[in-house]
């Protein structure tokens, strides 16, 4: 089987078609959504390096200011002057005028006595000493605690002050509010699942996680953030729901804690997602665009290629028809000029043969008899076969002519009545209508008028054999049709409703010694002497039919204005 | 009257001997060649009216020979026979001086006929001649003596 010699022309045009476009869309895409993430995950991250630098300021002055507040206080008064129960109410109650976050305040005495107390329990005369707070604020002076139960049983985180006086030491408490403290750390709100909570050193929650994660509850998601020792850190960690987030983290200064601040990283990400769906979407719209348009192209390219290849082997084929009608026409005429000389004998022996006949019959040295007629019969048979290869020859010699027709100009409307005219008779005497329709405005055409004479009275010929052989001697019918085409040309076409041409004949009508004929009466060169003369004249000529309806040969040529 | 003196000329010896027949058997004097050459050697030796020229022959063809009959015996009447059903080889012949042509195969009727017109029409062109030259006479007698010395 013969493969399709424009697959792989195709396929070669479809590959850089696509290709070309292609690469560089994809780089650019590429290029363009590496830069862009990058920028905008350094831009995300920075922004939550500042967030949690501001939030952690934030704590860091609320932890320094209750220490200043406490500061105050106890620089301000006596130990004596504190354990009025009045006074200490009084302080508390101005305490509470700064900063809400005040619980209570608690005054003790060096052997961690309980001395006094303000606030909602009844803590007062309870010994602290063995507590891990006390001596921790004996040791530094101050002491900010993690949360932790306490005598209370309720979770809370205290700021202890010591003083020396008089060489005694004494020191007062305050508990702070863990829900203030709190919902002061929890209110850093960032996207949807933007959160802050902080952690101690051992990694408890000291205050709430809007994700889950209770106030001294252990955090489980095995995140190590305690290389870090100052400063920030940012990562991305997967919890233990495996959800992953970003996150970032630093100590604060006052107190040995951790402040986190993290987002889910879908959410953190957002704008990241939907510039990757946007090229995502970029991605297959333009390229579905450059495959459809390539594929189209393509189509096209190819199709365009393949009328181009179609219309040259077509031209190439008439040339070479063109041209072997050429030889054979030139063959013809050579072989016909040397027949014309034997058939010149034939001719004379025959002439002579039947004058010594006749000659002998006038002497009367011949008689009338039966063999004598055979004789005469035979003599004219030669004759009229010489003379039916002489009418071969000649119409052989007509087709294989050169030579330049006598063009002129010449008006149809006056010229195809003329030329009807001479078969009008014949027509008549075979009871066939002959009709003319030509139209007024028929222009001129430029043409050998003895070579178009030839042309149509072939045509109209035929059309009488054709109506015969169909209608006998009534009904024929033939029509001569002339007139004007739309782009310059003009159409005669000559009809007949006779016999038809089958379709297989109709192929070759045209072909050079086709006859449907009987033995002797055509040359079966007529038809294409006429379609010579009219490609000669730069025309086409066509010929329709439909069996047993009749034919139409139609003939275009240029007119010559 | 003068007979018609007819020659055919083609390289087909058996084309002449058969005509040459039946041309005298239709009470036609003929005499033939075989070339061109042989026919001008004819032509100076025999007081021929017609020539029937075949167009195609080897050696001299027949337009040349036509024209050198044309050219050395100008009253001869030539009658071209052509194999060629064109019309250009006829035009030619007849721009260069023939009378008439015939298409082979030609009929011996045709050919006698055409014969007869050419050898009328020389025989006018004869008359004509003779006419002038006995006006010529009439005028001054002694001019055609000295012609005739």
């Amino acid at each position: 089987m013969k493969q399709n010699p424009y697959g792989a022309m195709r396929r070669l045009i479809l590959a850089c078609m696509i290709l070309v476009p292609v690469i560089p869309f994809i780089f650019i895409l590429g290029i363009g959504y590496y830069y862009f993430t990058t920028s905008l995950e350094t831009s995300t991250i920075s922004s939550m390096e500042k967030i949690v630098e501001d939030h952690r300021q934030m704590i860091d002055s609320f932890l320094r200011e209750r220490k200043a507040n406490l500061e105050f206080v106890i620089q301000s008064y006596s130990f004596e002057s504190l354990t009025e129960p009045m006074n200490l109410r009084n302080v508390l109650d101005r305490l509470q005028k700064q900063s809400n976050a005040f619980l209570d305040l608690g005054v003790f005495n060096e052997e961690g006595l309980h001395v006094a107390y303000q606030g909602p329990y009844k803590l007062a005369g309870i010994n602290y000493s063995r507590q891990e707070w006390f001596k921790e604020v004996l040791k530094k002076g101050y002491f900010i605690s993690d949360i932790f139960l306490g005598f209370r049983r309720s979770p809370h985180f205290i700021i202890a002050l010591t003083k020396e006086e008089e060489g005694e030491k004494w020191m007062i408490r305050a508990t702070i509010d863990t829900y203030m403290f709190n919902d002061l750390v929890k209110k850093v709100r960032i996207g949807k699942t933007g959160e802050a909570y902080i952690l101690n050193e051992k990694g408890i929650f000291q205050t709430e996680r809007r994700s889950g994660g209770n106030i001294m509850d252990s955090e489980l998601d095995n995140i190590n953030y305690y290389p870090l020792q100052e400063g920030m850190a940012t990562f991305i960690r997967k919890d233990v729901k495996g959800i992953e987030y970003l996150s970032a983290a630093t100590w604060l200064k006052e107190k040995k804690w951790l402040l986190i601040v993290r987002q889910e990283k879908s959410d953190a990400f957002r704008a990241l997602h939907s510039a990757t769906y946007l090229i995502v979407l970029i991605t297959i719209v333009g390229g579905a665009a450059i495959i459809g348009v390539a594929f189209y192209l393509t189509n096209r390219i190819v199709r365009r290629m393949e009328r181009m290849d179609a219309q040259k082997e077509e031209l190439s084929d008439q040339l070479i028809r063109a041209s072997r009608l050429a030889e054979l026409g030139e063959m013809a005429a050579g072989f016909a000029h040397e027949i014309n000389n034997p058939l010149q004998i034939m001719k004379s022996e025959q002439a002579l043969i039947e004058t010594i006949l006749g000659d002998l019959k006038e002497e009367g040295k011949l008689k009338e008899s039966k063999d004598l007629s055979e004789l005469e019969d035979s003599v004219n048979q030669i004759k009229m076969q010489t003379d039916r290869c002489a009418e071969i020859t000649q119409a052989i010699l007509k087709f294989g002519r050169k030579g330049e027709p006598a063009s002129k100009d010449v008006d149809l409307r006056n010229f195809i009545p003329a030329v009807t005219q001479m078969v009008a008779k014949k027509a008549s005497v075979h009871g066939i209508t002959l009709r003319q329709e030509i139209s007024s405005d028929t222009p001129p055409i430029h043409a050998d008028p003895s070579q178009l004479q030839q042309v149509l009275i072939n045509l109209l010929n035929n059309a009488i054999d054709a109506t015969l052989s169909k209608h006998g001697s009534e009904g024929g019918e033939i029509v001569v049709v002339a007139g004007p085409e739309d782009d310059g040309k003009v159409t005669i076409s000559v009809s007949d409703n006779g016999c038809g041409i089958s379709p297989d004949n109709l192929k070759k009508v045209f072909t050079p010694f086709f006859t449907t004929k009987p033995v002797g009466k055509g040359t079966g060169l007529g038809l294409s002497v006429c379609y010579g003369i009219i490609e000669n004249m730069g025309g086409v000529m066509r010929v329709s039919s439909e069996m047993g309806m009749g034919t139409t040969f139609t003939i275009h040529l240029a007119a010559s204005i | 009257m003068e007979k018609m003196k007819l020659m055919v000329v083609d390289d087909e010896e058996r084309f002449l001997s058969t005509t040459k027949k039946l041309l005298s058997r239709k009470g036609v004097e003929a005499i033939t060649a075989t070339s061109g050459s042989e026919a001008l050697e004819k032509l100076r030796a025999h007081n021929i009216h017609v020539v029937i020229l075949d167009v195609k022959m080897p050696g001299m063809d027949g337009i040349a020979t036509l024209k050198e009959i044309k050219r050395l015996f100008p009253l001869v009447e030539v009658i071209m026979l052509t194999g060629h059903a064109t019309v250009e080889s006829a035009v030619e012949g007849l721009k260069s001086g023939a009378t008439d042509y015939l298409m082979k195969p030609t009929d011996i009727k045709e050919l006698i006929e055409r014969a007869e017109e050419a050898f009328e029409k020389r025989q006018r062109l004869e008359e004509k001649i003779r006419v002038a030259q006995t006006r010529l006479f009439m005028k001054s007698p002694r001019e055609i003596i000295r012609e005739t010395e």
